[in-house]
């Protein structure tokens, strides 16, 4: 208990930090929230496209798919909002700054996954919510169980998501020439953008089960319109407690193949 | 006597000219062959931001698939699809730049190795440019290709080629001068990332890479053939896929053109008049 305590109190200490520093760049916050609300438009307004040559999207309707799309949102923004600093791990290594961060008496992954909070995020993911709420009250059957799923299935695929961003950081270790591994992370997830049904069955379960970004994504939403069967629900919850363990596996595994590049 | 003095002179000049052209076209060849070699230096890396690029184009392509299932017309369908092949496939072409390492170097006062060069610093970065292009676009090929075979697209032949080269060069010059321009800001400011993140963002969705422009409301489209954007692909591949399109709009393209490039020359002497550094 005590340890945890401690834990969180570095962990604001970071947060601290990181408001500040995003402070200091006034004008960077202008152009990152703007762009991101554009980007989140533009792709709104592409579903409502889509739909208005077609009435269904392998049959999703439109206030189904735009509750999937605003699920990848939520997911993605809440995960980037708490993982920043994994985008900014590859320099370290790369410099040599990692080894002081090892040296540090606390847990190396404390300060890799949670060191650099996006208070920004946390601006964008309050409208969100709102929307969200506003189109899930558009549907018309939705029950307390389904609500209860969805919110585990969210948690789940926050933990999922977790095992990819330390995988990430073993990959900036093992592959120094690798600089955009959490992008490529970013863009498989965006295959969650849309109801997974669009795609086809083999890559459906590629990235269902090989990558379980189906389980992250379009597991919480089927859960809602009651189109999850309890076997996957129960599937979804191993899936994501099997890549965390083997994410943490890779990550022991990359830190004894570390070797210091820099100073 | 002066015939022969005149053939002489007429000589020589052609002689200086070839050597120039010559000398040009030799720091075409080495500036590309070592953009290339800086590529192929971080192979991994190369063909793993290729690997980003067929995901996102795989998306569209599954996304459009579902939402034409219901659409009698397959004439409608192979249209859709060729338009969007063709696009994200120019869509390399016209976008594919090193531009974007100015405002870097810019902050960090590198940029002094390149203007001590003896090239002019516009055409340095276009050649740079030329080679990324070239790079992008034969990857993008073969992607185009995987994406024709597993979508069993029938692609519709281009067509209006001359015409479409044209509108597809001026896209290009448009796309350089607003790249030249966004990594300018860098003499002003080290927020650099922030209008280029936008214009990133811009570009995907108002240039057609997502859709066919014409599929917007017709006010809406209108007023976006007023800005540059659909003249960076939307245009040069509407053409490709033998569209006809009214004079003025082609009279646009050069506009934004000729535009784009005034603005970034009086943008590039303001801001070397603005640049200071020291330490190098």
């Amino acid at each position: 208990m005590k340890k945890i305590y401690h834990n969180l109190k570095i962990f604001f200490l970071f947060s601290r930090y990181s408001l500040r520093s995003t402070l200091d760049h006034r004008a960077g916050v202008f152009f990152f929230l703007f762009g991101k609300i554009l980007r989140f438009s533009f792709f709104f307004f592409l579903i409502f496209l889509v739909f208005s040559k077609n009435q269904l999207l392998n049959g999703y309707n439109f206030t189904q798919a735009i509750i999937v799309f605003l699920t990848f949102n939520l997911i993605d923004t809440a995960t980037q909002m708490v993982f920043r600093e994994v985008y900014r791990f590859r320099p370290l290594v790369v410099s040599g700054e990692f080894d002081f961060i090892l040296l540090k008496p606390y847990p190396v992954l404390l300060r890799l996954l949670f060191g650099g909070f996006d208070f920004l995020d946390l601006v964008v993911l309050f409208p969100l919510c709102f929307l969200f709420f506003y189109f899930l009250f558009q549907l018309p059957s939705i029950n307390l169980f389904s609500l209860i799923a969805f919110f585990f299935l969210l948690i789940n695929a926050f933990l999922i998501s977790t095992s990819f961003h330390i995988i990430v950081l073993a990959m900036g270790i093992l592959f120094t020439t690798v600089d955009h591994a959490i992008m490529i992370y970013r863009d498989i997830t965006s295959f969650g953008r849309f109801p997974f049904d669009i795609y086809r069955k083999s890559l459906r379960d590629f990235l269902t089960f090989i990558i379980p970004v189906g389980v992250m994504f379009s597991f919480p939403p089927k859960a809602l319109f009651g189109l999850l069967s309890f076997q996957n629900t129960i599937i979804a919850f191993l899936i994501s407690l099997i890549s965390l363990f083997l994410s943490l596996k890779i990550w022991q595994f990359a830190l004894k193949k570390y070797q210091v590049g820099g100073n | 006597m002066n015939i022969g003095k005149n053939n002489q002179k007429m000589i020589n000049k052609l002689e200086k000219r070839c050597k120039k052209n010559l000398t040009i076209i030799r720091t075409l060849c080495i500036l590309v062959l070592v953009t290339i070699k800086e590529y192929f230096a971080y192979r991994l890396n190369f063909l793993l931001w290729r690997l980003r690029t067929f995901l996102n184009l795989l998306i569209i392509l599954f996304l459009w698939e579902a939402g034409l299932k219901s659409s009698p017309s397959l004439l409608e369908k192979q249209a859709f699809f060729s338009y969007l092949i063709y696009a994200v496939t120019i869509s390399y072409l016209v976008l594919g730049t090193r531009t974007t390492d100015i405002a870097g170097e810019i902050n960090s006062g590198a940029i002094v190795n390149t203007l001590l060069k003896p090239i002019s610093f516009f055409r340095f970065y276009f050649y740079k440019d030329l080679a990324d292009k070239m790079i992008n676009l034969s990857f993008a090929l073969f992607e185009a290709f995987l994406a024709l075979k597993i979508f069993q697209i029938k692609l519709l032949l281009p067509q209006q080629i001359v015409l479409g080269v044209i509108l597809l060069a001026n896209g290009i010059m448009i796309s350089f001068f607003i790249n030249l321009l966004l990594s300018f800001i860098g003499f002003w400011s080290r927020e650099v990332w922030g209008p280029r993140f936008i214009f990133f963002i811009l570009v995907s969705f108002l240039s057609g890479a997502y859709f066919p422009l014409n599929l917007l409301p017709k006010i809406i489209y209108l007023i976006l053939l007023l800005t540059p954007f659909p003249y960076l692909y939307y245009l040069p591949t509407k053409i490709f896929l033998g569209e006809r399109f009214p004079l003025f709009v082609i009279f646009l393209s050069f506009f934004w053109f000729f535009l784009t490039y005034l603005i970034t020359k009086k943008i590039w002497r303001l801001g070397n008049k603005n640049f200071s550094f020291w330490g190098r």
